[in-house]
């Protein structure tokens, strides 16, 4: 315990985590200024135009479904208008629609939070990514190349409590971060929207949906930290594990899917942990495979697949935990010269 | 082996792809007992570091046996660490925290009273400029700092690599006068250093280590009587004639500008009885001591090559030809 609470303050004290931080209050307090000057509270009338074009959207959509079922049913009106019509009716059915036409979509220059907070909250996601992922990797790498882990080791000869000390501290500490920033960053954009601004339908389903994407996101951040840590104590280095990210993304995520594509592998977005990290947020993603219908020229071919988000936490789990087992396997033996 | 530090058949290799295989640790054995002031001394790149790390934990040995307060290390080195205090090498820190701070992490991390700190920043003299930041700090600041850190848990065991590295004179001296309080208070000090001179002033033990081989282990005052060759300089009025004299008289003789050193003289007084005895006045008659830097350079073979310049780590003779002293040390075979 003494050693989680001595590791908890030199992280607090530690230069790089306190730029960091005043860095996301930075881009917080841009965002949510822009925000605010960019929108204005829509009046009454803004809000009634709004509402009736939503419905009127919704009505045609309705309107269009029945005509396709009552053509399958042989009914004469189906044909009175020249739209088209899917074979499929279940295509345009609006019951099965992801969302369906909302006022909010009818509000120009208005801040909606309903709208907004989710690529809200993956901007905050991203940029905890980043700095999970960039405290982690100095923190353990300044350590390392300081001499500060050997002093730490000649008090406490144990390295694997003494590394799992720190890793434990570095995640307990994002988390909380991370927690405290998605906490503030969006009571401050529900504020926007409610002072100057349309906060838009919350229901008890829209929150929960948030909720979900939240915490699939922090997910995410503490994977990255982790990973950032891993690699960082493997190279002994902070710059070790800015190395290998960036050498990975160059070399795979960019020229690795350009000879994917050259070489005509089959489903190669599989190949790449973009792909994956994706499907976890988003909960699937799917992929179009050009291999997949090379032979079929006269019949329909759905040449896409699905990437869901299991098989994508179960990789990147592994990914994460291999990385760490190696870091503490290589610390236990290694020696600190 | 009953010892606080108990060191047999240390064997340490390192592997790089750059340098190939380089033996750091050949076999070497330290024994320090309690109270001991205990002088480590080598050229650089015989051992030392390799073998204070070893014995910390921070280094893998590849073969050998060490206990430190009767536990063996590194296995069980957590349940005796509380007790040992230690500095390995230049210690670095962290430049934007201050000595207070930086004291303060480790003593919540070893469980030591906060209170603690202002005790042993006081002691190393950093009393005044605790609350700076290490990065302003001098070289000797950081090494009072690193002596700071190893005194903050009251070791009975206190390791201390290279103390006096970039201390000024009157650092030095407190450096020295703190070892010695320390000692004075039941502490066991292995102090390795350079400054032989100061090694010789504080230690009551010695052990001297080259290309990773123990080459004399013992009392100082022991292993310097080992190289006391019973040398004796003379001056005298009119030195041919005394030398002359003392030849006759079956003395080795070696001239120098001007004066004589005479070797194989167990007792100066057969010197100027000899000269005195057929009218040659001594002038000056002092027996001629080794000193512990004598000593180190002849075990090392350290001293400057009058033709080359001397490369680190390298002792112009053999190791496994060189001679060993061994003196009270029990237990230890050379």
């Amino acid at each position: 315990m003494n050693l989680v609470r001595a590791e908890a303050q030199r992280l607090a004290a530690r230069r790089f985590v306190q730029l960091m931080v005043l860095l996301l209050l930075a881009a917080f307090a841009v965002t949510a200024a822009t925000t605010l000057a960019g929108s204005h509270r829509p009046t009454g009338a803004e809000l009634a135009a709004a509402q009736r074009e939503a419905a009127a959207e919704r009505r045609d959509m309705e309107l269009e479904h029945d005509r396709c079922l009552a053509r399958d049913r042989g009914e004469a009106w189906a044909h009175e208008s020249s739209y088209y019509l899917p074979a499929d009716c279940s295509e345009i059915d609006p019951a099965l629609r992801n969302r369906l036409p909302v006022a909010a979509d009818y509000l120009s220059g208005v801040f909606t939070f309903t709208q907004q907070a989710e690529p809200l909250l993956y901007f905050l996601v991203a940029f905890l990514m980043l700095f999970g992922f960039l405290v982690g990797a100095s923190y353990i790498g300044a350590d390392l190349n300081s001499g500060g882990v050997v002093n730490l080791l000649l008090w406490r000869p144990r390295r694997l409590t003494v590394l799992g000390a720190k890793l434990g501290t570095l995640l307990g500490a994002v988390l909380v971060l991370s927690v405290l920033a998605s906490l503030a960053y969006l009571v401050t954009f529900w504020v926007i929207a409610r002072v100057g601004g349309y906060p838009g339908p919350t229901d008890a389903a829209f929150w929960a949906g948030l909720a979900e994407r939240w915490g699939r996101g922090v997910g995410l951040v503490l994977l990255a930290t982790a990973i950032g840590f891993a690699i960082a104590t493997m190279g002994r280095h902070t710059a070790a594990a800015l190395g290998a990210v960036a050498a990975y993304l160059v070399v795979w995520e960019l020229g690795g899917r350009i000879v994917l594509q050259i070489l005509e592998v089959t489903r190669p977005d599989q190949l790449l942990l973009s792909s994956y990290v994706a499907a976890w947020i988003s909960k699937e993603v799917r992929f179009y495979d050009s291999s997949a219908c090379t032979d079929v020229y006269y019949s329909y071919c759905d040449g896409t697949y699905l990437l869901t988000w299991q098989p994508a936490l179960a990789v990147l789990l592994l990914l994460t935990a291999g990385l760490t087992a190696t870091a503490f396997a290589l610390f236990r033996r290694r020696d600190l010269i | 082996m009953s010892g606080v530090i108990e060191i047999e058949g240390l064997r340490k290799t390192f592997h790089s792809l750059r340098h190939g295989r380089r033996i750091a640790v050949d076999g070497f054995d330290l024994l320090v007992e309690a109270g001991q002031v205990h002088g480590f001394l080598g050229p650089n790149g015989s051992g030392k570091t390799t073998t204070l790390r070893a014995l910390l934990g921070l280094v893998r040995a590849d073969a050998g046996r060490m206990r430190v307060l009767g536990a063996d290390a590194p296995e069980h080195l957590p349940r005796v660490a509380g007790r040992v205090g230690a500095i390995v090498e230049s210690p670095q820190f962290f430049g934007n925290f201050t000595a207070y701070r930086t004291l303060r992490l480790l003593a919540v991390a070893g469980g030591v009273p906060v209170r603690r700190v202002d005790e042993v920043l006081e002691q190393v003299g950093l009393g005044d400029r605790g609350h700076e930041r290490v990065k302003g700090y001098s070289l000797g600041m950081k090494q009072r700092l690193a002596v700071a850190s190893a005194l903050l848990k009251r070791p009975e065991l206190l390791i201390l690599d290279e103390p006096a590295n970039g201390l000024d004179p009157a650092g030095i001296r407190e450096m020295r006068d703190l070892t010695r309080a320390l000692a004075g208070n039941g502490v066991t000090v292995l102090v390795s250093s350079h400054i032989l001179a100061e090694i010789e002033l504080i230690c009551d033990h010695v052990t001297i280590i080259s290309r990773g081989r123990r080459v004399a282990a013992g009392r100082v005052s022991e292993v310097l009587a080992g190289y006391d060759r019973d040398e004796c300089l003379v001056r005298a009025d009119d030195l041919p004639r005394a030398e002359e004299l003392l030849r006759a008289a079956g003395l080795a003789v070696t001239v120098a500008a001007d004066h004589l050193l005479v070797g194989g003289v167990p007792d100066p007084a057969l010197v100027s009885r000899t000269l005195g005895e057929q009218g040659v006045w001594v002038r000056e008659l002092a027996p001629v001591r080794p000193d512990l830097e004598s000593v180190f350079l002849e075990l090392t073979g350290a001293g400057p090559h009058p033709a080359l310049p001397r490369q680190v780590d390298h002792a112009p003779a053999d190791p496994a030809a060189a001679p060993v002293i061994d003196l009270d040390v029990r237990g230890v075979e050379a």
